[in-house]
């Protein structure tokens, strides 16, 4: 296992994140000074409260009453009482439920279609050698330069004309194709060595077999990282889901909040308990899984 | 992780069709067909929701072609590109565009710089830093949006208070001028997005070798001469990365402003793709709309193909 | 090590998240189905969108609990809110296109015409005004004719909200422009109507009169230029043939935004002013009088201690005419059964039955019981300017018009810059005409 992660260059983004590590850490700071490391400190400081004040006031809204919060930011600062109300209210008017139901129902079926089938495709891209072998890896480069948002208004004409729209796989489907999912599994597959696979083969193990019990497990990493880069990707989409789910009743988070005004009218607090609930699952998502986070963003960023 | 680790290379990417292909696998003679079985699921996925849309978007952009009506339309020759090439408002969304790159790239990189370099040398709270300046990133542009028109309220909001602190009248909302309107989508984006590209730097930093440094430390070389000789030159390339991809971004922003503005106050801040879902949805010109997006669609493209070349020459300067 | 316990607290928390999740999917089962399989939800329920917000929004909330009090309760009635203009008629335009469209819908009238147009609306007949009772002489004529289109009733006007002048009546008071009714006086023709724009221009030591046109307005302008357009008998359309003409009348137009930019330039109105900040100018006496609609009535009555009253905008002109639009109730296309068809033309004669909560508003009722009745016309300061329905006068049909509508956003942009006489009326003129001409070029795609 670690022969193989330590040989392919794959692994790299895991370097980042374990870089933060004290012994890699140390020996840079002996070429810091002590004053520039306090100047550093106090800079960075001041910018990260700067980075975190809108989500704290955004917090510390929605945990206000809806009358204060009408006042303006000042009273919004000065006031003691904290309460649950917006919450309790949105999860008392109901649409709240339906739409963390579309986010998740969407995100996760996405993110289990993507990864399989991109990984598979990387799978016979990386191991297997057919015609037209080199055509298919054209058009995955082709692929990712595609800009799909800009295909918002074909894929809207496409998915009516396949009776999807206001369904889930109106937002599922258009956004399974994610081309970069197989470039990243094709370099992950390219650096897993071939005797691994060779004493499966010797067993008897198909295609299928080398695919599933062999490949699949050595990725684990790039498996998770490609899994919830999608899913975050598609739950915060709001392009595709505003204009192929115009049901309230099936709208995702996003698209929910943004359009549906009864939601919340003009009541501050609620508003911004909306936009703290929408982002709750992925503000503990990131929490859990901020490596596999950090190292995905990093690997597709580099390379898509 | 080992400190044994072979010191790791830039990621390079590799020409598409890898020459002399994986030579490691003895999979790699079999007949084609479970090869294109692999193949295919992902594959019926691209043509139908890639291939296939891109073709209609081609198509349709020489039609009349309307939201209301199932057919194609009269053609239309290229009267569609024609008319986008001469509207004032296409002209002023691609302006727009542009303003939105220049307003949000120099921030989005410098401070990104500043930040990864700062925080790489801090001691501890590495985590903290991370966490305040990457966790905006993760967040749905819907959160980002409501959370910033609140900041941007007129009068009372938080930026009209921190105005006033500073002894300056809050007018009618950054959001409600067409002067400033692109200004506080602008801030709101860097604010949402510099998590991005504080990692990529982040990753970066972490593949300069620090014996570099070590010797630039012997030679008596200051903190600022160390950054401004080894490590800003070495992210050279990180930091094209950064412009190329910020642009593509730009190219495509929508959400934000969709939700803080919707393309106002007038069009002052109607972006592209913002003109193309207005003209497709709201005027039910989908054939216009497909022209807006072809036009759209080569700029990206051009920009990507930019970018390509730009990643092939890099890896074979390093190879 | 740290992977192990990681693992296993991430195998936790994806144990919780699973336990979470799966009782409430098995709570929301009718809504997954509806997203999975498309199956449809809660047939039995009457789903009706909407554009209100504020004051409009809450009242529509009281007279929809209305009509589930006699309607079977909360699951008669599904509503939703969008935010309203180009956004909210999009989603009617895509749910209807995408098959999965409301039972009842609100539209303004002058965008149900281009929705009709595009196949998007049914037209409404006798007969189904029949099934609950209703007819055509119910309705106020003058929204009634103007919802008609190729002979068909598309849509059952609810109101009409036309421009009108609302006053702070101790600014006119000063001014010595109120009446012994309490009112003001006769203002009809411009000279009549100038002299008092100075006589308040003296009381406030500033505007006399406000109306929005910064800050993204585009709509206001429009609405006081059609006005004093279309007091001209000269006037003609602004756009004819659904668009495809650009018919109206430039001597009209430079004589009134020439008028518009002599009373700026003589003090008596506003050259830049957002909406907020306009009617702010009336309600603390720094102008006696503001143009908009009569929906703000809502936000003058908030305000405490403002004595105010409202009028139509005086004939200034030739004759009168108040700029206007009406929320109608507009039938998607979809199958319906014979049943259904009832369920929705019942909730519309709930809603005009209601009429009174609405007119508390501002808005006119179209509904005659209503608009005739005692209560109505006691009610104050409605009474006061419910003449301007008689002579709403519409945004001409096009398929780019209409309330919040692209032809409102080019025209009232450059009206509205003439109000800060950044440009000429002759380059406002010209900068309408290029900017329009993509519109009139274009076949209606409907």
């Amino acid at each position: 296992m670690t022969t193989v992660t330590d040989s392919t260059d794959v692994r790299r983004p895991q370097r980042v994140v374990t870089g933060a590590a004290p012994a890699a850490n140390g020996a840079r700071i002996g070429t810091s000074g002590r004053g520039f490391q306090i100047v550093s400190a106090i800079v960075l400081i001041v910018f990260a409260i700067i980075w975190l004040i809108p989500s704290l006031f955004a917090l510390k809204t929605s945990l206000t009453d809806n009358g204060v919060a009408a006042l303006g930011a000042g009273s919004i600062l000065k006031d003691w009482n904290p309460t649950l109300h917006s919450y309790a209210s949105f999860f008392h008017a109901g649409d709240i439920w339906n739409w963390y139901i579309a986010s998740a129902i969407t995100s996760v079926i996405t993110a289990v279609l993507t990864v399989f089938f991109a990984s598979m495709a990387a799978f016979a891209l990386s191991r297997l050698r057919f015609r037209g072998r080199n055509f298919t890896l054209l058009l995955i480069v082709l692929g990712i330069m595609i800009p799909t948002q800009v295909l918002i208004v074909p894929i809207f004409q496409e998915l009516n004309a396949m009776n999807l729209l206001n369904t889930y796989w109106s937002v599922i489907f258009p956004q399974v194709p994610a081309v970069i999912a197989v470039f990243i599994f094709k370099q992950f597959f390219d650096g897993i060595p071939a005797d691994l696979e060779e004493a499966a083969r010797i067993d008897g193990a198909g295609r299928w077999r080398v695919y599933w019990s062999v490949i699949l497990p050595l990725s684990r990493p790039v498996l998770a990282a490609v899994t919830i880069l999608t899913f975050v990707g598609v739950w915060n989409n709001l392009l595709l889901p505003l204009f192929v789910l115009t049901n309230p009743d099936l709208m995702t988070i996003p698209v929910g909040l943004a359009t549906v005004q009864s939601s919340y009218g003009q009541r501050y607090a609620d508003i911004q308990a909306g936009a703290i609930l929408a982002a709750l699952p992925l503000i503990i998502l990131y929490l859990v899984f901020q490596r596999q986070i950090v190292e995905g963003v990093t690997g597709s960023g580099l390379k898509g | 992780m080992t400190t044994a680790a072979p010191p790791i290379v830039r990621e390079r990417p590799r020409p598409a069709p890898a020459p002399g292909g994986p030579s490691r696998s003895p999979l790699r003679r079999g007949d084609p067909g479970p090869a294109w079985l692999f193949l295919a699921p992902f594959g019926i996925f691209y043509l139908a929701f890639l291939i296939g849309p891109t073709i209609f978007m081609i198509v349709a952009s020489f039609f009349n072609t309307s939201l209301v009506h199932t057919d194609l339309g009269s053609f239309a020759g290229f009267k569609n590109y024609a008319e986008m090439l001469t509207r004032a408002d296409f002209w002023s969304a691609m302006w727009h565009t542009l303003q939105f790159t220049i307003y949000t790239t120099p921030p989005l990189v410098i401070l990104a710089f500043i930040f990864a370099v700062l925080t790489n040398r801090v001691r501890r709270g590495q985590w903290f830093f991370r966490l305040a300046f990457f966790m905006p990133y993760v967040l749905p542009s819907a959160t980002i949006s409501l959370i910033w028109v609140f900041v941007f309220t007129p009068a009372t909001g938080l930026w009209a208070l921190v105005e006033s602190w500073f002894g300056i009248t809050p007018g009618n909302g950054v959001l409600a001028n067409p002067n400033t309107a692109m200004i506080g989508i602008a801030i709101a984006t860097v604010w949402w997005t510099l998590g991005f590209n504080f990692v990529l730097y982040l990753a970066g930093l972490q593949e300069i070798p620090r014996e570099l440094y070590e010797a630039a430390a012997v030679d008596g070389a200051s903190n600022w001469a160390q950054i401004r000789y080894i490590t800003l030159p070495l992210l050279s390339r990180t930091t094209t990365l950064v412009i190329l991809l910020q642009i593509i971004a730009s190219l495509k922003i929508f959400d934000q402003v969709y939700l803080m503005t919707g393309g106002g106050p007038g069009i002052s801040t109607q972006v592209a793709l913002g003109l193309i879902t207005g003209t497709a949805f709201t005027d039910d010109r989908v054939g216009a709309a497909s022209a807006a997006s072809v036009l759209l669609f080569i700029v990206i493209v051009a920009v990507a193909v930019v970018r390509q070349l730009f990643d092939r020459s890099a890896a074979r300067k390093e190879a | 090590m740290a992977t192990a316990t990681g693992l296993t607290r991430r195998g936790f928390l994806t144990a919780g998240l699973v336990g979470l999740t799966l009782p409430a999917l098995a709570g929301c089962a009718d809504t997954v189905s509806a997203g999975l399989v498309g199956s449809q939800l809660n047939p039995k329920t009457l789903v009706y969108w909407n554009l209100f917000g504020g004051g409009d929004g809450t009242r529509m909330q009281t007279m929809e609990a209305g009509y589930q009090k006699t309607h079977g309760g909360a699951a008669s009635l599904q509503s939703t809110t969008f935010a309203w203009g180009n956004p909210y008629y999009s989603k009617l335009t895509l749910a209807t296109v995408g098959h999965k469209p409301p039972d009842v819908a609100i539209s303004h009238l002058t965008r149900a015409k281009p929705l009709y147009d595009g196949g998007i609306l049914e037209p409404i007949t006798e007969e189904h005004l029949a099934l609950v009772g209703l007819k055509a002489s119910d309705f106020n004529p003058t929204p009634w004719n103007a919802q008609k289109t190729d002979g068909n009733n598309i849509a059952v006007p609810l109101d009409t909200h036309p421009l009108v002048m609302f006053y702070n009546v101790a600014v006119l008071k000063k001014a010595g422009l109120i009446g012994g009714d309490g009112q003001v006086v006769n203002l009809d023709s411009m000279d009549t109507f100038e002299a008092a724009l100075a006589e308040i221009s003296k009381v406030t030591k500033g505007p006399a009169i406000t109306s929005a046109n910064v800050g993204g307005e585009t709509a206001t302008e429009w609405r006081v230029f059609w006005t004093l357009y279309n007091q001209n008998s000269a006037a003609t359309p602004f756009l004819s043939h659904d668009g495809a003409d650009l018919t109206v009348n430039w001597d009209v137009f430079e004589d009134v935004t020439s008028r518009l930019q002599r009373w700026v330039k003589q003090g008596w109105l506003n050259s830049g002013l957002d909406y907020a900040t306009a009617q702010s100018y009336m309600f603390t006496g720094k102008a006696g009088m503001y143009l908009e609609g009569e929906w703000e009535l809502t936000t003058a009555q908030l305000i405490k201690g403002l004595d105010f009253d409202m009028a139509p905008l005086p004939t200034l002109y030739d004759r009168p005419a108040a700029q206007a639009d009406s929320h109608t109730f507009v039938l998607p296309k979809k199958d319906r059964t014979p049943e259904q068809l009832e369920q929705v033309m019942g909730f519309i004669k709930s809603m005009l039955e209601q009429s009174m909560t609405w007119a508390k508003g501002g808005h006119i009722p179209a509904y005659l019981p209503i608009a005739n009745s005692a209560a109505y016309h006691k009610l104050l300061p409605q009474a006061h300017y419910a003449s301007a329905a008689q002579h709403a006068v519409y945004d001409d049909p096009a398929w780019y018009g209409g309330s919040g509508s692209t032809f409102e956003g080019i025209v009232g942009a450059q009206l509205g810059l003439v109000q800060q006489r950044a440009i000429t009326p002759a380059q406002a003129r010209q900068a309408i005409t290029d900017q329009l001409k993509v519109y009139l070029n274009t076949p209606s795609p409907l």
